[in-house]
């Protein structure tokens, strides 16, 4: 019977207890959401970084980790795959020529490593293949001898992005229904070629007004972006002596991922098309980069392999990417942080409500002691309500949260104006939120915690109470 | 048999400024199935004097004794429990649960006692239907009018078959026709059910229906008249 007197106590005052129901509700749901929206951060960093950049293990030798020169390459390189091949956890791996380069095309240079890689291998380890941005060419082929992949940003580095506004781009944007006002405003520098974003964007931010520049500006960045595929890019490299040599090569495809530091230095050649430049007739090994099926392996994996791997230097994701490593790490951390924050903001507001509750009742709570209700039923039922009230706004909570995460991470969440700082720090601008079931439990477990140590103020503000005085108010 | 006795009971309130004699050295002794009144002008520690009966007061002095029990020799919590078991409450306000029903009202205390649900049906609906509310067992306490809430609190304070019940003041909030009807069905019971009924109150109709008559003032004991009603 106390917890249906309980329940039905909190339904005694029904505004104020769904002023506070729903004021638990929109807690836990932005709680959920926010810790939803960074683990999807997490996670998305997180399988960037290995699946684009790090793998989840990584062998190198250990001078070459000090000084990244050419010669410092893997000794015997195909006795160490011999046992990667054996391993059970093994997806796959790759074995890859590392050298730092200059990039040079008519226009500008920039400094990048070179990867001499097989296409075919990295196809099976890598994301990369699939990240070839629309209009940008396509993947390297193992057969396209001379070609090299390089990401947006390099393209941009080395202006091979240019804007152009065409009177066919010009007549595609009038099938999109753009009005004649800012049609005939692009007139104004039709054919005219811009070599970077941020010249042409300028250029855009004169013609047009803020409402338009706001509504069609990155429609027409987009449908004007033209990279120069084909074109010729000198690398230039120090060959085995030391000496520079200088190669051409020309642009198959321009890639992007969500991580603009990595893709700004990334380029990918064919090993053997690289090894012709630096000379020596052998294909170095100065990376080979290695997948598992399960990333859990990776610790003990790279302890295995430590053991056969010579002079060289065993590395796991967490060394090789520590940036999302303490990030995945320190997911733990966000949700106490980030629902301890909620939850105490919450408590107050609960004992708050309970305190007024009690304080109302203070005649029936007399009542109830006279008539031989003892301390710790009063006390129960006290803390009854306030579990009660908490709960219903906790489980309401929860299941629109978790709802709107469930929407939102198949829609994505998209931070397009912020989309050039997240990317610098490896970030996609579209995030999927994430809510594990573990994050569920540990929030309901948190709202209870929360509500019974809210409930234990007014639970005794309710005990000390003397029954002979609480009869006499009114 | 005695199911109550007070010896040598004294209540002083000690302010800063004054010390107040509430109770001043009162014996009485009180038999099963008596219909008493306390009667007395405000002031003479007519409520004090029912709070200690009640133990939700201690004595400064003396010895109150239920069915042979000191109260002073229980704990706190056993004396709540005490009070469960052996004390029946009718408040002047009703002081009904306002979220329970009636019968939820009058189940409460046997709940607390863990009576069997088909004992607590039976005796609930039995007190009820004495009480004239045997159609009203649904409704709320907001729904009852001042009498019926007062007739609840009756069935309420005899669910448990209590040693005694203490009724302070049970008719000053209602009219003249509901107090009439509440008192005829509080000597029924008491008939009936062989349960003592304490008063504290100042309405000559349940003085006239009393049995016994104790009058107080200044907390002393100034006459207690028993007397022999026509049948």
């Amino acid at each position: 019977m106390l917890w249906s007197v309980a329940w039905k106590n909190v339904w005694r005052n029904k505004k104020r207890s769904i002023v506070v129901i729903v004021a638990v509700t929109f807690g836990i749901i932005s709680g959920v959401l926010l810790v939803g929206i960074m683990e999807g951060w997490v996670r998305q960093r997180l399988n960037d970084a290995i699946n684009n950049e790090v793998s989840h293990i990584q062998i190198h030798n250990t001078a070459y980790l000090r000084n990244e020169e050419i010669d410092l390459s893997i000794d015997n390189p195909d006795q160490i795959l011999k046992s990667i091949d054996t391993l059970r956890q093994l997806k796959g791996w790759v074995r890859r020529t590392k050298i730092i380069a200059m990039a040079n095309t008519p226009w500008a240079n920039t400094g990048i490593i070179i990867y001499g890689i097989n296409p075919d291998d990295e196809r099976k380890i890598s994301d990369i293949p699939g990240k070839i941005v629309a209009g940008g060419g396509e993947y390297i082929g193992s057969q396209n001898q001379g070609s090299i992949l390089i990401s947006d940003k390099t393209a941009e580095l080395l202006k091979l992005k240019q804007y152009i506004l065409t009177d066919t781009l010009i007549s595609e944007l009038r099938a999109l229904s753009f009005p004649d006002h800012v049609l005939n405003k692009l007139e104004t520098f039709k054919d005219k070629r811009f070599r970077s974003p941020k010249d042409f964007k300028a250029a855009l931010r004169k013609e047009l007004v803020r409402k338009e520049l706001d509504r069609y500006g990155q429609v027409i960045m987009d449908k004007a972006l033209d990279y120069r595929i084909r074109n010729k890019i000198q690398i230039t490299i120090s060959d085995l002596q030391g000496d520079p040599v200088q190669g051409i090569f020309r642009v198959c495809g321009i890639y992007k991922t969500t991580n603009t530091g990595f893709d700004q230095v990334s380029a990918f050649v064919n090993a053997p098309d690289l090894a012709a430049l630096y000379g020596g007739g052998e294909i170095l090994t100065h990376e080979i980069a290695i997948m598992l099926n399960d990333i859990g392996d990776a610790d003990a994996v790279g302890e295995e392999l430590g053991r056969i791997a010579g002079g060289n230097t065993v590395s796991t994701w967490k060394a090789l990417a520590p940036d999302a490593a303490m990030m995945n790490d320190f997911m733990i951390i966000y949700y106490f942080i980030f629902v301890g924050i909620i939850m105490l903001a919450l408590a107050f507001g609960i004992i708050n409500t309970m305190l007024m509750a009690v304080l109302e009742r203070t005649k029936e709570l007399g009542m109830l002691m006279a008539i031989g209700m003892n301390r710790r039923r009063v006390f129960s039922m006290i803390m009854l309500e306030t579990i009660f009230l908490t709960i219903v706004g906790a489980v309401s909570g929860m299941g629109m949260g978790w709802g709107i995460a469930s929407v939102l991470g198949k829609t994505g969440i998209h931070f397009t104006g912020w989309g050039e700082g997240f990317e610098a720090i490896g970030f996609s601008s579209v995030v999927y939120p994430v809510v594990t079931p573990g994050f569920i439990i540990f929030t309901a477990a948190m709202v209870i915690v929360t509500a019974i140590i809210s409930s234990v103020w007014p639970a005794r503000k309710a005990l000390k109470l003397n029954p002979v005085e609480a009869l006499r108010t009114d | 048999m005695i199911v109550l006795e007070l010896k040598n009971v004294n209540k002083v309130y000690n302010s800063s400024e004054v010390k107040v004699h509430a109770v001043n050295d009162v014996t009485l002794n009180f038999t099963e199935a008596e219909f008493v009144a306390i009667v007395g002008p405000s002031g003479s520690g007519k409520t004090t004097l029912l709070n200690l009966i009640g133990g939700l007061d201690m004595p400064t002095s003396g010895e109150i004794k239920i069915g042979g029990t000191d109260l002073s020799s229980l704990k706190p919590s056993q004396l709540i429990d005490f009070r469960l078991r052996n004390i029946g409450f009718v408040f002047q306000s009703y002081n009904l649960i306002p979220v329970l029903t009636a019968k939820e009202n009058v189940e409460f205390i046997m709940t607390l006692q863990k009576w069997p649900e088909k004992e607590r049906d039976e005796r609930t609906m039995e007190l009820l239907n004495a009480v004239g509310l045997g159609d009203r067992i649904n409704s709320r306490p907001a729904r009852l009018s001042g009498g019926q809430q007062q007739r609840v609190a009756v069935a309420r304070a005899l669910a448990s078959r209590p040693k005694f019940v203490l009724a302070d003041e049970p008719t000053a909030n209602l009219d003249s026709k509901s107090a009439t009807t509440l008192l005829e069905i509080m000597e029924k019971l008491n008939h009936e059910e062989k349960i003592t009924f304490i008063f504290s109150t100042h309405d000559p109709r349940v003085v006239k229906m009393a049995h016994r008559v104790i009058t107080l003032e200044d907390g002393r004991v100034v006459s207690d008249d028993v007397r022999e009603l026509p049948s």
